[in-house]
């Protein structure tokens, strides 16, 4: 009954956009793109209490090297998807191996490192990467002869939402998901219950990351264009924020977080221009202050 | 050789601007464990405050810098109260104030961004733009004012810590924060002057690099990661480890700019190769904590 609800809601969300205006389906399915990646973020920050500011940079890691390889490459759609998680996965293990090694926030200094080298390589990378101007102009190829654009593609993303959110929820509700929140709220005593406290950290960030670049390979033909601007580092610390604000550690906290904060440049930018940054950081300093479980945790409280 | 010796003097002085990042960095996380991303931003703000002072009101130098660093410290210390300490007193994890920093670091910037035009802005050198040459070495009047300005923070943060009763009750803290409080140290006082003095550090940063590299909202980031790349390679025990780590980090970064034949922006890749090989073979940092 219950998978059932579930089931028809993802259907409610699919036919949506066939509804919709070409506008308002460009906002909706870059609406679903922030949730199913505050949804992973939050798998890793939320439930296993990992800070990385990388998550954005593999959603970009992700588009471009989809775009690499199937257009400066030549490689067959199958091909490129496989081998841009391969690439995500290699990158993320490089990372995380050495970041997860001692107690602390390394593997926050270490990712932050990394989002920052990732805008310098796609500034720099000359014809592979189009420099600052990016790479445009390409389709997504043909399906077994379909072409998917418009509301069709938007279901694409609906799927993508669907088996992100599945695979997490699996993982939360398993061995590892409760492994996962002893690490973040005492690895000593799931040291002790015979927890590998580095290597789930490591499994985490590396899993979390291949669903954050599946879902840039995904976005990459939303708007058919791929460029530096896009993937700048504010959006590492925005993700961050949409999953405090919603609540961490909880799947609907991050899918309420991720509407609100991508929904509030709307409304905000008759009354601030573009520096609705400044309303989101205050928000957080507030939600950390005063809220610490978040708009999730404030629904808690009403609705008892 | 002529060459090699310019480098070095150039790659010494920025190694300065790292190590006071990085002095920064090291000033919160040993009494309160807290790493503070936003002294990159602090730095930036500095910049900018050197642009008020001394380019658009044309303060003299010396009153202009003590200008800029008095700033930075009330900064330091406000960012502590609205941020931090309500944290602490809470009991709350301490995650929650780093957390709370970088919301405080969107802000910071967001603030700056509003408040001055989107170029960079200039900020003038202390002793006008001209060679010294000492022998065989040689470099600009600004690398050598960095230079001096460095070793004399290190010097004074080395007597602070090793020679007054204030220093020893900030290691007391970093010790054993518990045993600390219990003989009578005051342990919001200590947290409120680590980040005073985070914020001064990180500000004479900003204010030096600045005349080189412009006055810029964005300038702050490479920094707070050279920073605490710089902190990693030097170890957080010792304040000496800082100021080597960026000696090293800037070393590193400026012959591989002039030598390998890579494009120069690649070099900001040398901060996350630093980070991995010092994690992977020495994760404690070079300098291991005195016993």
């Amino acid at each position: 009954m219950k998978r059932l609800a579930w089931i028809g809601g993802f259907v409610i969300l699919a036919v949506l956009p066939f509804f919709l205006g070409s506008y308002h389906n460009d906002v909706y399915r870059k609406m679903l793109l922030w949730v199913t990646l505050a949804l992973g973020y939050n798998f890793l920050f939320g439930i296993c209490g990992q800070v990385a500011f990388s998550h954005f940079a593999f959603y970009g890691i992700g588009a471009y090297s989809v775009v690499i390889l199937l257009f400066q490459l030549g490689l067959p759609l199958p091909v490129a998807i496989v081998l841009g998680v391969v690439i995500c996965v290699v990158l993320a293990l490089v990372v995380a191996i050495p970041a997860t090694r001692l107690e602390g926030f390394y593997l926050a200094l270490v990712t932050l490192a990394l989002a920052q080298l990732f805008i310098v390589v796609l500034n720099e990378g000359g014809n592979v990467t189009g420099g600052t101007g990016g790479i445009a102009n390409y389709r997504l190829p043909p399906i077994f002869g379909w072409r998917i654009a418009g509301p069709a593609y938007t279901v694409v993303i609906v799927a993508l939402l669907a088996g992100t959110l599945a695979v997490l929820w699996r993982l939360d509700h398993s061995w590892f998901g409760r492994a996962c929140r002893a690490v973040r709220d005492n690895p000593e005593a799931a040291a002790a219950m015979g927890v590998d406290v580095a290597r789930t950290k490591v499994i985490v960030f590396t899993l979390t990351s291949a669903l954050a670049g599946i879902a840039g390979m995904v976005y990459a033909f939303v708007d058919n264009t791929v460029n530096p601007p896009i993937f700048g580092l504010e959006n590492a610390f925005l993700i961050l924020f949409m999953v405090i604000v919603g609540g961490a550690g909880r799947h609907a906290g991050a899918v309420i977080g991720a509407i609100l904060l991508f929904l509030l440049p709307f409304w905000l930018s008759p009354l601030v221009g573009h520096h609705h940054q400044l309303v989101f950081g205050a928000l957080v300093v507030a939600a950390i202050l005063l809220q610490p479980k978040g708009l999730i945790g404030l629904w808690d409280r009403f609705s008892r | 050789m002529q060459d090699l010796l310019e480098l070095a003097v150039s790659a010494t002085a920025s190694g300065c601007i790292y190590g006071l990042i990085a002095l920064a960095y090291l000033l919160m996380i040993r009494p309160t464990g807290i790493i503070n991303f936003a002294v990159g931003e602090w730095a930036m703000v500095a910049s900018f405050g050197g642009f008020i002072f001394l380019t658009k009101y044309e303060w003299p130098y010396p009153l202009g810098m003590a200008a800029v660093v008095a700033v930075m410290i009330l900064v330091g210390w406000a960012t502590e109260r609205i941020a931090v300490r309500p944290l602490v007193e809470k009991g709350a994890p301490l995650l929650a104030p780093i957390l709370a920093l970088l919301g405080v670091l969107v802000v910071t910037r967001e603030i700056i961004s509003v408040s001055f035009p989107p170029d960079p802005l200039p900020v003038p050198f202390p002793f006008g733009i001209g060679r010294i040459e000492i022998g065989p070495i040689g470099g600009s009047y600004q690398s050598f004012f960095i230079i001096a300005v460095t070793l004399a923070v290190f010097a004074g943060t080395w007597f602070f810590f090793e020679k007054t009763l204030w220093g020893k009750s900030f290691e007391a803290v970093s010790l054993n924060r518990r045993a600390a409080a219990l003989m009578g140290i005051n342990l919001s006082r200590v947290t409120a002057l680590s980040f005073a003095g985070g914020a001064g550090a990180a500000g004479l940063a900003g204010l030096l690099v600045s005349p080189n590299i412009s006055a810029h909202y964005l300038m702050g980031v490479p920094l707070a990661i050279q920073g605490f790349t710089a902190l990693v390679v030097g170890g957080v025990g010792r304040v000496e480890g800082a100021l080597l780590g960026g000696l090293l980090l800037a070393f590193a970064e400026q012959f591989i700019a002039r030598y390998a034949p890579i494009p120069s922006g690649y070099t900001q890749g040398v901060p996350l190769l630093f980070l991995m090989v010092f994690l992977l073979v020495r994760p404690t940092g070079l300098l291991r904590a005195r016993a």
